[in-house]
């Protein structure tokens, strides 16, 4: 993560398995996070505590977490809401959107892909401040989509900005090729040689770092994919 | 038939009784003359009687008793016709052995002009008697099975897809409210069990999400351990590509339950040659790291009308096929009239025949990662809105021609 100071989460999963990987996954991450497995818990925890952002499975035992935004919205709490859901019918995704949610997650689903809707919403909801990302001499400006490498400006294709801030939200972590080709561009295109394209595309934007006289963060992984290393 | 065969056995009936009274009416006749020949042995004082004529002759010699009464047609020279006549010819002696012979014609005109009208008269009667029952029988079928029929007609535009159950409607017979109280029952049944098998397959894939969701999230976290040795790297790729094969499939199956649930039943107005330019553009990158040439030739005015989800799904399907089969410096021809969209590609030739290619987990054998059912998708979606594709390949050329409603 690129924010210093702690982030507070709330997990709201009826699936005891998947709302522990997202917790460890996240507290690798540095973020805080609690569990909440049904709707009257998270509730109570949400009406109790301040969180930065709840993800949200909608299909709860008890409760339609669509409700629980409505509720939230009601009381005024603040902080960032992404909704979970098996069900990838548009409905249920446009009604949450419409209401409140600032994201949209089908599962199943990688976890990089996770860390960088989590981002988005922290810096959409300007949180901390920030709309700059700064990583040693790389500096990203996020309002108008400028990428500096020791204060000079990187020019990047769409594509290879969205790689560098895929990468950014997934500091130090193996992110695989599928979850690269799934980011950049969504699972409707399905592409059997797509893994030719995130190549070229981490190629061409290693290439541009190291002509800027940046360092070469991005190491290829055996068997897995990338990972953007601080070290 | 009937009607025939007993009109023909009237009209003989008939014809007999006449020829009977009128064979009875001879023989008496000559046997009057006959009786008045061997009482006076001279020839008899007669009037002749209306069409009678009366011829008797005595002879000298005896003669052997003879009767017969046949038909014969005499020429009357009035009306310039010959007439049917009935004659008796009979011979016999008198008591003084001498012989004679009497010859007695009637004239059986009248008797046949009698027997036509009563025919004519019979044939009319019972026309009309058929007539009438025939449309009583009509009137009272079509009253009386009006509500059979109309149970008929409704059952037969049953629907099992339709979000209403089969209303038969109530009538005054026992017997058809008998029949469609059994009809209601059974469709009801039917459209339970299919509603069932419907929600089972949406809830099944929906379910089958979470559990997915577990296992990807479990080798993400997997993955990130440090210390993984090569083998178990390759333990934990492989279950990463079968999960998102698995999700793949899931997808897919889910779409293809939607498509026949008829989810996207909104319709709108679909330019095709806008939603091909925006397919291409989705695979411009890849046509261009393939060096593919993509030329595209597009009436301004094709369009039809469709659901734009399904429109994009099938559009991109075929574009996706037509990229992922290409072979490198290979070419995509997309041509759209106001009837068929043809898109033409390059690629490897295949083995299977046309046809297998749009059955579901149909699957290319130089291409094991895909999963057989992006082309089940297609003919599904021009199956539901009656388009019709087809496929050929000469050599290295494949050609999908979709015929698709202005």
């Amino acid at each position: 993560m690129f924010y210093t100071g702690d982030v507070k989460l709330l997990i709201v999963e009826d699936d005891r398995s998947l709302s522990r990987s997202i917790n460890d996954y996240l507290r690798l991450e540095g973020h805080i996070c609690e569990i909440a497995l049904t709707y009257n818990d998270a509730t109570q925890k949400a009406s109790v505590n301040k969180y930065d952002c709840i993800i949200l499975d909608i299909g709860l035992p008890d409760g339609n977490g669509l409700d629980l935004i409505r509720e939230m919205k009601a009381n005024k709490l603040t902080g960032g809401i992404l909704i979970l859901s098996a069900k990838s019918s548009l409905d249920d995704k446009l009604v949450g959107l419409k209401i409140g949610a600032d994201d949209y997650l089908t599962k199943p689903f990688h976890f990089a892909e996770l860390s960088a809707r989590l981002n988005s919403i922290f810096r959409r909801n300007n949180f901390l401040g920030l709309n700059e990302i700064t990583f040693n001499e790389i500096r990203i400006n996020t309002e108008d989509n400028q990428v500096y490498v020791n204060d000079k400006l990187l020019v990047l294709t769409k594509k290879e900005y969205d790689l560098l801030l895929f990468f950014m939200a997934n500091r130090n972590r193996i992110i695989t090729k599928e979850s690269i080709v799934e980011h950049l561009w969504g699972d409707n295109v399905i592409l059997t040689d797509s893994f030719d394209f995130v190549y070229t595309h981490v190629k061409n934007l290693r290439k541009k770092i190291v002509a800027a006289e940046g360092r070469n963060y991005i190491k290829c992984i055996y068997g897995f994919g990338y990972k953007f290393n601080e070290n | 038939m009937v009607m025939i065969a007993g009109a023909a056995l009237l009209y003989l009936t008939i014809k007999k009784v006449i020829y009977k009274q009128v064979d009875d009416s001879l023989r008496t006749e000559k046997a009057i003359i006959a009786d008045q020949l061997k009482q006076t042995d001279s020839i008899p004082d007669f009037e002749a009687t209306f069409g009678h004529q009366i011829g008797v002759k005595l002879l000298n010699y005896h003669v052997i008793n003879y009767q017969s009464i046949k038909d014969t047609d005499i020429y009357d020279a009035v009306s310039d016709s010959f007439i049917p006549f009935r004659y008796i010819y009979a011979k016999g002696n008198t008591v003084e052995k001498k012989g004679y012979v009497i010859t007695i014609y009637q004239a059986i005109n009248e008797k046949n002009e009698l027997l036509k009208d009563i025919s004519l008269y019979l044939f009319f009667l019972f026309s009309s008697l058929l007539l009438i029952s025939i449309l009583i029988n009509y009137l009272i079928s079509k009253n009386l099975w009006k509500p059979f029929y109309d149970s008929v007609r409704i059952a037969g535009r049953f629907n099992i897809q339709s979000d209403k159950p089969l209303d038969l409607p109530e009538t005054d017979i026992v017997e058809f409210n008998q029949l469609n109280e059994v009809f209601d029952s059974m469709t009801r049944k039917m459209r339970d069990d299919y509603l069932n098998l419907k929600e089972f397959s949406e809830n099944a894939s929906h379910e089958i999400q979470t559990p997915l969701a577990v296992i990807q999230s479990k080798t993400d976290l997997l993955m990130q351990q440090k210390g993984l040795n090569r083998e178990s790297i390759n333990l934990v790729r492989s279950i990463n590509e079968a999960t998102a094969r698995l999700y793949k499939l899931n997808q897919g199956l889910l779409l293809i339950s939607k498509i026949e649930n008829q989810v996207f039943h909104e319709k709108k107005k679909i330019s095709l040659k806008q939603i091909v330019e925006t397919g291409l553009n989705n695979y411009r990158e890849i046509t261009q790291l393939k060096n593919i040439k993509v030329e595209m030739e597009a009436d301004n005015d094709a369009y039809t009308e469709m659901n734009e989800v399904l429109a994009e799904v099938l559009i991109s399907n075929l574009l996706s096929n037509a990229v992922r089969f290409n072979i490198d410096g290979g070419f995509i021809k997309c041509h759209i009239d106001n009837k068929f969209l043809t898109l033409t590609n390059t690629g490897s030739p295949i083995t299977t025949k046309p046809e297998d290619l749009f059955r579901r987990f149909h699957k290319n054998s130089e291409n094991p990662q895909s999963v057989g059912l992006g082309l089940s998708i297609v003919k599904k979606i021009t199956d539901s809105y009656g388009m019709i594709i087809t496929y050929n390949y000469h050599d290295t050329i494949h050609e999908l021609k979709l015929m698709y409603h202005q």
